[in-house]
């Protein structure tokens, strides 16, 4: 229930919309029990006065039926327009608002959520919110007004009529759906799991096929992804059947309800207490006015998953960043010296430091590699100098000064990176490369992607720069996607360069292509090398072994080579 | 509820975006029209047995029973307003309602269950169907596809089409049924009030296609647009690293706005008509019942209706009048019912796309070998002249013939497109030869027994697979009968032994994602550990190029020599480390067989093979 009041403190800005459509909803509603109600007292009225040969108004029901039936229509089109206008509103501020929140989470924080569907989850969960108010929140609060006033109305007549009628809409309305979420609990949540695990199949045996089709258990898989789909269907079959009693049950309420009536009206009509017109109305009016109840089981079923999806986003929400930002203004220091003094760092829940006293310092305009194998630490010390997580023990000093006395912006205005992960996003080339430096002239554009080697490539496709890459777009090998990262770092033009592993999962000779390209990107740059291929190593100053976190060897390449560990490492042990 | 519509089915977008930019190729299915995908979708209704026809056979029955009713409850208003009945004389009529009120909720709950085990039907066994066709298809067809997009085909794309066989199926036919029901009992008893119905009926599908093709037309206009916009929040959620390392993550939050902003007029604009549509609908099939309840109260008063007299307008008591006015909306009612299942069909056809380019796809040819090879005994292989293309102009080998002698360790080498992945391919029978052929032991590859010949084969890949399940599953993939004994001792043979038992849960131990939580070294090991148990006399071992801790490393190169020992072992290699351990080397490139030989002499030779090695110290 916490969760439905913070989201509702979301919501709040939208307070008129979220009014407006209840409104609509409510009008549309009443509109719709009038028209029946009035139709069946119409058509009664007209039937005795006919016989009796008594004259009657019947110009005011039909007059009514008329405005009933546009109220309805219009109501509607209006109860639509405005409760999805209200809910693109909410759902983009509540994408701004959990972006915000997201933001200075990332990377570190999100390292924990560490699936690769969690981001699609994320997407999922806040188009799920869009339930709370179009099918909860509207729903519930037109039934709750609108069953006061069938209560109201109904006492006019009789307080034993208005009890029954009553009794039975909160019975379709709220018993029927408790049961049916009761009973559905159950397979509901042994459906998710038999849904994920259906998922994990299809992608074993898709992404594993040549390996099962190896070891011939091809076969064998396709028959555990058979079971896990009838499991699925096993389960979702009693779920229709509790979806079937429970709008069955609404329906032999919405019956009841009338066949109650009869027994308690027709006395009444024969004491004269009500006008016989008024019983045909009245029947009608009872079967109507069921419609208010019914979307209540789908939204009490909604409700559930919405409260998990809120649950879900407010605990990323929730998360406090890794790093913490200084309040003062970042410190300008003449000189950009890196060095690091028995810095160690372990991942939270980790068992040893990823990271264990490491010291190393790389003066403005030199060139440093740090070699490891996976695991052993490089990519930690990449996050630290970035200021993703901070160090537990030691300090990082840019330029005599700590890290955590910059703000990470400051920090990363100085830092470009060319990593084996380059994001392209779904945009135009042009823009993926304007992400580094947004004024940057056309010509700039082009002349880093020169120097990175790629400009042939982008200019000979059929839309040039304004190429459409990433998911929807054209895909780019792995090679061009790091030609787009070194144009990036050109473009950016920082006076540290941080390459991790740049050339990894490249063949040797578009290795060796790209080395040329990341030369001219080096050049007067303060360099920091993280790699375990042995490319590009001689052009370094310095040279560091790391292993489990710690540094193991040091030297140039040339002194490294007889050394124990370092030619092993890189596979160089034959030489 | 039309919007999350909409929503549903921008990744039909995508499947369609797919389809036509694959189009240059053999597969068109994606610019196949959409009546024909419905056509093909509606034949899978073959699958659901006799569970949709008893849907509908049970919804009309309840159709017929709501007549019925109607007719009882209009008898006890007629009895109480007209004949000043008390319960007494309405008391049976009263118990018959009861009675039709009980049966009638059984049935709709018997309906529901029907419509849902017809579609449960169709899900199970086109899932079984495509996955089959998948496997078929092999490695080839999966390496041109996203096997993300595939797995979500198989599952929520196949779970899509339920609301197709459980609702709009159903409901197409009780459109069909239940009005004409109630016509057929209602034209005898006043055939003004029939015709009224009969006239306007048509008008409800007539306008539901006119303003749903104009909509449509809409919808596909911003369909590419909305796609993309959607994409976009994903898209940076997953960039927001490289956004945040250029400074950019900031300005992003407007950009959000912004794009949300504009997503949401453009969907608006298509929802405007989707609701105008369904608004003018609901105006139509309203106005029907007021003028049929007004053309009944005017009758009843004794008023002239604005009908000719000679067409001479039928008089009509409350009793019937009341009936058919009950009757009225239930006649509209399948008919605006098929409207809010429409989506259903739209969303099973956007899915049905996918899912039927798959199983279009033409199966290759399966072997019809039936020879069986001898005993486990190390096996000599030739292959000769070997030459396949994956597509015209695209050759990937240009007549490769080498053998792999019986016990020998042969290293295959060369730069990346020069045929290694190729030659493993046909080797393992994932892909057929263009030409030339593959000898085992004297005998055509093409004529063995495709299973029987998997038995005498193991394969260790670059990046192994560990399956969703426990280490012992995975140990056991090839053999799940394997007894502990067994899987202990291959367990340690492939030096993983040791890490497996320091688990708290041992071989029990769940796997997680991609084998979340072991290292590199550790997955390859276990791999390692099923190729033992497989214990094929011929190993093909596609080396890891991930970088590997020495030390594990080492122990999992001690696995493989163990492994080499009385096999015949096919190594391509990356490592000049694994490339000294071999018998002999070959050296491919373009397609073919440069060089072979043991190392010292290819070095002499100072050819590719020098180059490649001296180029980074050994990286082939």
């Amino acid at each position: 229930m916490r969760e439905l009041w913070r989201l509702w403190r979301l919501f709040r800005p939208y307070r008129e919309w979220i009014l407006f459509g209840f409104l609509a909803a409510l009008i549309t509603l009443l509109a719709n029990v009038t028209l029946m109600a009035v139709s069946g007292w119409f058509i009664a009225s007209m039937a005795v006065a006919g016989a009796a040969g008594m004259s009657m108004n019947y110009f005011t029901p039909a007059a009514m039926i008329r405005a009933s039936a546009m109220a309805r229509t219009g109501g509607r089109y209006v109860e639509r327009l405005v409760t999805h206008e209200a809910t693109f509103r909410l759902l983009s501020s509540l994408r701004v608002w959990f972006y915000g929140h997201l933001e200075p989470l990332a990377p570190a924080r999100l390292q924990q959520f560490h699936s690769g569907d969690l981001l699609s989850r994320i997407r999922s969960d806040i188009d799920a919110l869009d339930n709370l108010y179009i099918r909860i929140l509207v729903p519930l609060l037109v039934a709750c007004a609108s069953l006061a006033l069938f209560f109201g109305f109904l006492l006019l007549y009789d307080t034993a009529l208005a009890l029954a009628g009553l009794s039975f809409l909160l019975a379709a309305g709220v018993l029927v759906p408790l049961w049916t979420q009761h009973r559905g609990a159950e397979p509901g949540s042994r459906m998710v799991e038999t849904d994920s695990e259906l998922r994990a199949a299809a992608v074993d045996g898709i992404q594993g096929l040549p390996e099962l089709l190896v070891y011939n258990a091809a076969d064998a898989h396709a028959e555990r992804l058979h079971r896990l789909s009838q499991e699925l269907t096993a389960d979702q079959d009693r779920m229709s059947r509790y979806t079937g009693i429970s709008q069955g049950a609404v329906g032999l309420s919405a019956n009841l309800a009338l066949w109650t009536l009869l027994w308690l009206g027709i006395p009444l009509v024969q004491s004269g207490r009500i006008l016989p017109p008024d019983l045909a109305m009245l029947a009608l009016f009872t079967l109507a006015s069921f419609e208010a109840v019914a979307p209540l089981p789908r939204a009490f079923q909604q409700l559930g998953a919405t409260i998990t999806a809120a649950r879900r986003l407010f605990a990323i929400v929730d998360t406090r960043p890794a790093v913490d930002e200084p309040r003062e203004l970042s410190p300008q220091p003449s000189r950009l010296d890196l060095e690091l003094r028995a810095v160690r760092f372990t991942y939270p829940g980790g068992t040893r430091p990823a990271l264990d006293r490491i010291d190393l310092s790389l003066p403005q305009g030199k060139r440093l590699a740090v070699v490891g194998a996976t695991g052993s630490g490089k990519s930690t010390l990449l996050n630290l100098l970035l200021k993703f997580w901070q160090p537990d023990a030691g300090e990082i000093l840019l330029g005599g000064y700590g890290l955590g006395a910059f703000r990470g912006e400051d920090l990363r205005r100085r830092i470009a990176v060319v990593s084996q992960h380059t994001h392209l996003f779904n945009a135009a080339i042009r823009e993926n490369l304007l992400l580094a430096s947004p004024e940057a002239s056309a010509g700039a554009l082009e002349q880093a992607c020169e120097i990175a080697q790629i400009h042939d490539f982008v200019s000979a496709l059929p839309d040039g720069y304004d190429t459409w890459v990433g998911e929807t777009g054209v895909r780019l090998s792995g090679g061009q996607a790091r030609r787009i990262a070194i144009a990036r770092a050109l473009l950016k033009d920082t006076p540290i360069l941080l390459l991790d592993e740049p050339t990894e999962g490249l063949d040797a000779p578009t290795e060796r292509a790209l080395m040329a390209a990341l030369d001219r990107l080096m050049e007067g740059r303060t360099v920091l090398l993280i790699t375990h291929r042995p490319v590009g190593l001689e052009r370094m100053d310095e040279i560091l072994v790391l292993d489990r976190g710690r540094i193991l060897e040091q030297g140039d390449h040339h002194s490294l080579f007889g050394s124990e560990y370092y030619p092993r490492l890189l596979g160089l042990a034959g030489q | 509820m039309e919007h999350l519509f909409i929503i549903a089915l921008t990744p039909a977008l995508s499947q369609r975006e797919r389809g036509t930019r694959s189009a240059f190729g053999a597969d068109l299915q994606g610019n196949e029209p959409i009546m024909s995908i419905a056509r093909r979708l509606k034949q899978q209704k073959r699958y659901a047995g006799p569970y949709i026809s008893l849907a509908v056979a049970f919804g009309t029955l309840n159709g017929l029973l709501l007549i019925a009713q109607a007719w009882y409850l209009a008898r006890v208003m007629n009895a109480v307003i007209f004949a000043q009945a008390g319960i007494d004389e309405v008391r049976p009529w009263l118990w018959m309602l009861l009675l039709l009120f009980l049966v009638r909720a059984l049935l709709a709950l018997l309906a529901e269950q029907s419509a849902f085990r017809g579609a449960a039907r169709v899900k199970v066994a086109l899932r079984d169907q495509v996955y089959r066709h998948i496997q078929a298809l092999g490695p080839r067809y999966l390496a041109g596809e996203r096997s993300g997009a595939l797995a979500e085909g198989l599952t929520k794309g196949i779970e899509d089409l339920e609301d197709y066989f459980a609702r709009f199926l159903p409901a197409m036919s009780l459109t069909a049924l239940v009005p004409l029901a109630i016509l057929v009992v209602v034209f005898p008893l006043d055939w003004l009030s029939g015709l009224i119905m009969l006239l306007t009926a048509p008008l409800i599908p007539l306008f539901m296609i006119l303003i749903g093709k104009g909509a449509e037309q809409l919808n596909q206009r911003q369909w590419k647009e909305l796609a993309r916009m959607g994409g976009h929040f994903l898209d940076v959620i997953q960039g927001l690293t490289t956004l945040k390392l250029f400074n950019a993550s900031r300005r992003e939050a407007q950009v959000i706005a912004r794009i949300s902003d504009d997503y949401r007029m453009s969907t608006m604009k298509v929802l405007r008509v989707a609701f105008l549509s369904s608004a003018v609908l609901e105006f139509f099939s309203t106005v029907s019942i007021a003028i049929v309840a007004i053309f009944i109260g005017f009758r009843l008063y004794q008023l002239d209706l604005p009908v000719p007299d000679w067409a001479g307008v039928p008089e009509i008591g409350f009793f019937y009048g009341f009936f058919i006015l009950l009757l009225a909306p239930e006649f509209y009612l399948p008919l605006r019912n098929l409207g809010t299942h429409y989506h259903g069909r739209m969303e099973a056809i956007a899915a049905a796309e996918g899912l039927i380019a798959i199983l279009d796809e033409p199966q290759p040819g399966k072997s019809d070998g039936r020879l069986l090879l001898r005993a486990q005994a190390p096996l000599h292989v030739r292959f000769e002249d070997l030459r396949f293309a994956y597509e015209p102009g695209r050759e990937a080998l240009t007549g490769a013939s080498f053998e792999i002698r019986p016990g020998e360790r042969l290293a295959l080498v060369g730069p990346s497109g020069s045929g290694k992945t190729t030659l493993i391919s046909l080797l393992l029978g994932f892909i057929r030869p263009d030409g030339g052929r593959i000898l085992v032991d004297g005998l055509d590859l093409e004529s063995l027994d495709p299973e029987d010949w998997r038995r005498h084969l193991a394969w260790l890949p670059q990046s192994p697979r560990l399956f969703r399940g426990t280490l012992l599953d995975n140990i056991r993939l090839g053999s799940p009968h394997a007894g502990m004994d067994e899987v202990r001792e291959v367990a340690r043979r492939a030096r993983a032994d040791e890490f497996i038992e320091a688990l708290p849960l041992g071989y029990q131990t769940p796997i997680g994602e991609r084998g979340a939580g072991l290292s590199g070294g550790q997955i390859q090991r276990i791999a390692l550990a099923r190729t033992f148990l497989h214990d094929a006399p011929l190993v093909v071992l596609d080396e890891a190029t991930a970088n590997l801790d020495p030390d594990s490393e080492a122990m999992t190169e001690a696995g493989i020599d163990e492994l080499a020992r009385e096999r015949t072992l096919l190594v391509v290699a990356h490592r000049l480390t694994t490339v000294r351990r071999a018998d002999r080397i070959l050296v491919l490139d373009g397609g073919r067989i440069v060089e072979s030989g043991e190392h010292e002499r290819l070095l002499a030779a100072r050819g590719l093979y020098h180059r490649m090695v001296t180029a980074y110290g050994g990286a082939a």
